[in-house]
């Protein structure tokens, strides 16, 4: 069997295994994704020695599903593979003592199933379909503890707001095979003028909910609801993810007008969710928004043409971001409590823990020679290279900058104590050893991952930076920018750097009420709308009876109180007028035949009225 | 080869006969007469479906004169847009015994009704002549207005005259569209084969038997503004009544829109067909927003029927207007494919409410919370059908609906705005889950008040959840053989 379809129905049928057995739920996760991982290194190690290949699978009448195995896709398939493993490993610490593992490994497994084939997908309903799918493992995942007071809106609010957007990806979708006649993405990249235009825009709706940018970064944050490997792995490789990779993947068809506009939404989000970060009073809704600002950078990448930088630093982010969410995992359990306050000086009691977290905070903000230096300098270089400078390049640098800052007024909080504050007993936790080990690994990736850059960058072969005229100059300004950050959110209070905008960041800048006032209200009001207008017409059916009624006077026993009597009784009545004009016995076929004769009549005097009118 | 369409259909009636001679038998003889012998009409309509359709015309016809002076005959036969309709309807009425076998009141006269109201539908799904269609039509309207009006809730009474009324009043304007397209013929038939492959009518006169046909399906399926009865029936029916009139007899509606209208007046059609594609439209939305509105599960259920059918006339229209037959055959494809799957997917949805009705006795969500904890089986097959019927990928009306949208954007990109459709749906299904079956559970739901399902309730879901993922998965073995027919249709 290939080992596409290994990487993807292993930790498949895993999940199925343990919904069926519901035993060892641990054991059949840990084997199904060691086996995906397996399955795309072996891919990789193919791929890299010029091997792509395709499963053709039946679909739709002419339109067959496909999977494919090229450098870009099976790249994206070990990112996927590598950071579900470090994730699921840290997950059997962190669920130790859950009581429903079942269901949260079976849907684990399923949420990387489903983000493996979007990521293999040669073809667009396979695309959509496991676009869709990853929304609902996020739901299910999200909602995971469904009984705690306000996780049921914080899942149906990530799943609404993504399918809302979902429409622009259906539609693109429609599109791209309507002017190509084929459903097979690589044909359909072929695509110039005004479709690729539409197709490109709305292809950037579709991203922009899945990756939670600007105006619709606000459900990330409250998706926060779930477990944190949930959000860990969700944050990094797979769910926000899978816009960026959208982007990325369609690069080759997008015009320089939808480029233009994907860089400016790239970088208003990442400025806005920067700020929303730096003023965040929690550590998980924190990493949030972080990861919108961050994918923000790559958009930016993206818009200026050079979506190899992107894809970097979408590697680099997957390793950063969740390292940051186990470790602020181990935080929460040992203080329960994920709010920054609660968390004051916790790094002292776990000085291990707190070192790994370090290390990806500064990998984050772009310190050599951690990872994210390198791939945030490729987005810088990026925007000094673009033809859009004047406006990609202050926004990639105030992302920088804000990324310093965050992250080190998380670190701030998380080392530092109050003068009075007495030492905490951290209450002893289960399962560290699986936590730490799931850490270690991910926090070694984010340190030495920039060494596979350059492989990674021969095996894509995509040019980075065509010209290199500016030597180091991003390299410096990135440093300046992440440095200046770094010490801004050390030592000067959040108050004073956000000043005004504070309370406003707080509040998301949420413009006009945000998703609830725009979204939600007006749909409740039509639909309220039509429940209204069904209660007229249901009166007016009645109505209607009402006057056949007194047209043929037919009624006995009206009761003329209520409407809806007046309908029964009019039956009633024709039942009975049948009966008496031809005493015939009384059976299903007499009384059809009444009634008949009689709407008949009414038909016939209904359309001489209507006549007679017109 | 033995007549396997014919026994299909009147092996039910035979079984009514039967349930009515033992009528002093014990109400369990009763039921497993009915679920033997629905069973055995699903295994004829898988002879049927083993059997397959031909590449163009209708297949397995079976032809016995009746009355030659009038050229009307016994004529039945499947086509791949009526085949896969039978294979569902002979499903559904299967798992509906098997939920109904509780049933205590005047159980023999229910499983007769059942019975032949099996006969009535699988009739009208496979009749050739006009006047057997409508007489299969109106036999099953009589069969729901006696199940709604003796086994229905607390209002059934009314419910059943307007859904009686209602559909009655519907069905006469058929009848004289059959009337028009009889002497229409030359010479004349009532054979739906010759009306179909050379239409008798043009002109004024097809397009006044089109709107006499349109009037009457769209009671039928229904579409705004002709759905009132729907949501009264719905709610009032008793659940088997409710996945019968859902799964079985609304397809009626949008079987006849294709095979009576589309096929026997295709110019006027396609000169309505912006019309008729503006009432889908506007159903898909109207039906997706009312039933946001919806406080009741079952009401709430009821109406994104209405969405789901408007999807169906969305595609049946876009077919009409579409020049290209890859296109033509892409929406028509969907539109079938979507009545079987709404046929599966909403029968689960009126199990599992009439599941909840049965312990709770309130279909009202507000009464509901957390009871995923109490009643898992029952909830997350709910979460499984809700999301169904909300268009998710892998699920059964996801390639329906994509090939309708493809089509539709290729024709009438205006009418793509329907899509908007799949949203309101998540929001409301989403809801009602976080409503019902997420948060905390009160004290008023314990395992003693509600139960988790038992085995019957589980044997008659089964089979309906497991196609719906199957038909998500892979809807190849039902589209093969609508493709089959919808590729090689003349027009």
């Amino acid at each position: 069997m290939s080992f596409i379809a290994i990487a993807i129905l292993a930790p498949l049928a895993a999940s199925l295994l343990i919904l069926l057995a519901r035993r060892m739920p641990v054991l059949l996760a840990l084997l199904g994704i060691t086996l995906s991982l397996v399955a795309s290194l072996t891919l990789l190690f193919t791929v890299s020695s010029g091997g792509n290949s395709e499963l053709l699978l039946p679909g739709l009448p002419n339109m067959p599903l496909r999977l494919i195995a090229t450098p870009l896709t099976v790249l994206l398939s070990t990112m996927v593979a590598i950071v579900g493993s470090f994730v699921l490993v840290y997950a059997v610490g962190y669920m130790k003592s859950d009581s429903e593992k079942v269901r949260f490994f079976a849907t684990m497994l399923l949420f990387i199933a489903a983000m493996q084939t979007l990521v293999l997908a040669g073809d667009w309903i396979l695309l959509l379909s496991a676009w869709e799918l990853i929304g609902l493992s996020s739901y299910l995942l999200i909602g995971f503890w469904y009984q705690k007071p306000g996780v049921k809106f914080a899942a149906t609010r990530a799943f609404m707001v993504t399918r809302s957007a979902d429409l622009g990806l259906y539609i693109a979708v429609f599109i791209l095979i309507a002017s190509t006649g084929s459903s097979e993405i690589a044909v359909t990249l072929n695509t110039t003028g005004s479709p690729a235009i539409a197709a490109g825009l709305l292809l950037l709706i579709a991203a922009m909910g899945k990756s939670a940018q600007t105006p619709l970064h606000d459900w990330l944050q409250r998706a926060m609801a779930g477990p944190t490997p949930v959000s860990a792995l969700l944050h990094s490789a797979t769910l926000v993810a899978a816009g960026a990779i959208l982007l990325i993947r369609t690069a080759p068809m997008l015009t320089p007008e939808t480029l233009l506009v994907i860089g400016i939404v790239g970088g208003v989000t990442t400025v806005v969710t920067g700020l929303i970060a730096l003023g965040e009073s929690d550590l998980k809704r924190m990493l949030a928004a972080s990861t919108s600002s961050q994918y923000g950078l790559m958009l930016i990448a993206v818009g200026a043409g050079v979506p190899m930088a992107a894809l970097l630093h979408l590697i680099a982010h997957a390793a950063i971001k969740s390292s940051l969410f186990l470790g602020a995992g181990v935080f929460q359990h040992s203080r329960e409590s994920t709010m920054l306050e609660q968390l004051r000086g916790v790094g002292r009691e776990r000085p291990k823990i707190f070192i790994g977290f370090a290390l990806a905070a500064l990998a984050l903000a772009g310190i050599p020679p951690l990872s994210g230096f390198f791939s945030k300098d490729a987005i810088i270089a990026a925007s000094l290279n673009s033809e859009n400078i004047e406006i990609l390049l202050p926004f990639a640098l105030a992302g920088t900058l804000l990324t310093g800052g965050y992250m080190a007024r998380a670190l701030s909080i998380l080392w530092r104590k109050n003068q009075d504050q007495k030492n905490n007993q951290n209450k002893p936790l289960t399962g560290l050893v699986w936590m730490g080990a799931g850490l270690t690994g991910l926090v070694t990736l984010a340190i030495i991952l920039a060494a596979a850059f350059p492989a990674i960058k021969t095996l894509l072969n995509f040019p980075l930076v065509e010209n290199i005229s500016t030597e180091f100059l991003p390299e410096i300004l990135g440093l300046v920018a992440a440095l200046s950050g770094l010490f801004l959110g050390w030592f000067v209070p959040v108050r004073r750097l956000l000043g005004f905008l504070l309370p406003w960041a707080n509040n998301g800048f949420a413009l006009a009420g945000g998703f609830d006032n725009l979204m939600v209200r007006p749909a409740m009001a039509i639909a309220h709308g039509c429940e209204k207008l069904e209660r007229i017409f249901y009166q007016g059916v009645l109505t209607i009876g009402r006057a056949g009624l007194k047209l043929g006077r037919v009624a006995r026993r009206t009761d003329e109180q209520s409407i809806d009597g007046a309908i029964f009784s009019f039956v009633q009545g024709t039942v009975n007028l049948a009966t008496k004009a031809r005493t015939l016995q009384s059976g299903l076929i007499h009384k059809e035949l009444a009634i008949s004769t009689v709407a008949t009549a009414m038909i016939l005097v209904i359309s001489l009225i209507a006549l007679m009118v017109y | 080869m033995y007549p396997i369409v014919s026994i299909t259909v009147f092996l039910p009636l035979l079984g009514a006969l039967l349930v009515l001679l033992m009528r002093k038998s014990s109400p369990q003889v009763a039921h497993g007469i009915g679920i033997a012998t629905s069973g055995a009409t699903l295994l004829g309509a898988l002879v049927m479906w083993s059997r397959g359709v031909n590449e163009t015309g209708f297949a397995q016809v079976e032809q016995i004169d009746w009355m030659p002076s009038i050229g009307a005959a016994y004529r039945v036969g499947v086509d791949g847009i009526s085949l896969p309709l039978v294979l569902l309807t002979a499903l559904l009425f299967f798992v509906t015994f098997i939920y109904s076998a509780k049933v205590r009141k005047q159980s023999h006269s229910f499983v007769a009704l059942m019975l032949l109201l099996l006969t009535a539908s699988i009739g009208a799904f496979t009749a050739l002549d006009a006047i057997l269609f409508y007489v299969f039509f109106e036999v099953s309207l009589v069969s729901m207005y006696f199940m709604i009006a003796q086994w229905g809730h607390e209002d059934r009474q009314r419910a059943a005259l307007m859904f009686f009324i209602y559909t009655f009043l519907g069905s006469l304007p058929l009848l004289l569209a059959i009337l028009g397209l009889y002497l229409g013929s030359d010479p004349y038939t009532f054979d739906m084969r010759v009306w179909i492959s050379d239409p008798p009518l043009d002109g004024l006169a097809a397009m006044l038997a089109l709107i006499a046909m349109l009037i009457t399906f769209a009671v039928k399926t229904p579409v705004f503004p002709f759905h009132t009865w729907l949501p009264a029936a719905h709610v009032q029916a008793p659940a088997a009544g409710s996945v019968i009139l859902a799964g079985v007899m609304l397809k009626f509606g949008t079987y006849g829109l294709v095979r009576f209208a589309y096929q026997m007046t295709p110019d006027a059609f396609r000169e309505a067909g912006v019309v008729i594609l503006t009432f889908g439209v506007v159903a898909a939305l109207y039906g997706a927003f009312a039933a946001l509105a919806q406080t009741d599960l079952k009401r709430l259920v009821a109406y994104t029927s209405i969405n789901h059918m408007g999807y169906i006339i969305i595609g049946v229209a876009v077919a009409a207007l579409a020049t290209d037959p890859a296109i033509r055959a892409t929406a028509l494809d969907g539109s079938v494919l979507q009545m079987v799957s709404h046929g599966l997917v909403t029968g689960a949805l009126f199990l599992l409410v009439g599941m909840l009705q049965d312990r709770a006795h309130t279909r009202d969500m507000a009464q509901f919370g957390g009871l995923i904890k109490v009643v898992p089986v029952l909830g997350w097959s709910f979460v499984l059908a809700a999301f169904a019927s909300l268009g998710l990928p892998g699920l059964a009306h996801f390639p329906a609906e994509f090939q309708i949208f493809l089509a539709t954007l290729q024709v009438e990109p205006v009418a793509i705005i329907a899509i908007l459709g799949i949203v309101i749906t998540a929001g409301l299904y989403l809801r009602a889950i976080a409503q019902v079956f997420l948060g905390e559970v009160g004290d008023k739901w314990t395992a003693a008040t509600m139960p988790d399902l038992n085995i019957r309730e589980l044997l008659a879901l089964a089979p309906l959840l497991m196609l719906i993922i199957v038909l998500g998965v892979a809807p190849g073995w039902v589209l093969d053989v609508i493709h089959k027919t919808t590729i090689a249709l003349p027009f």
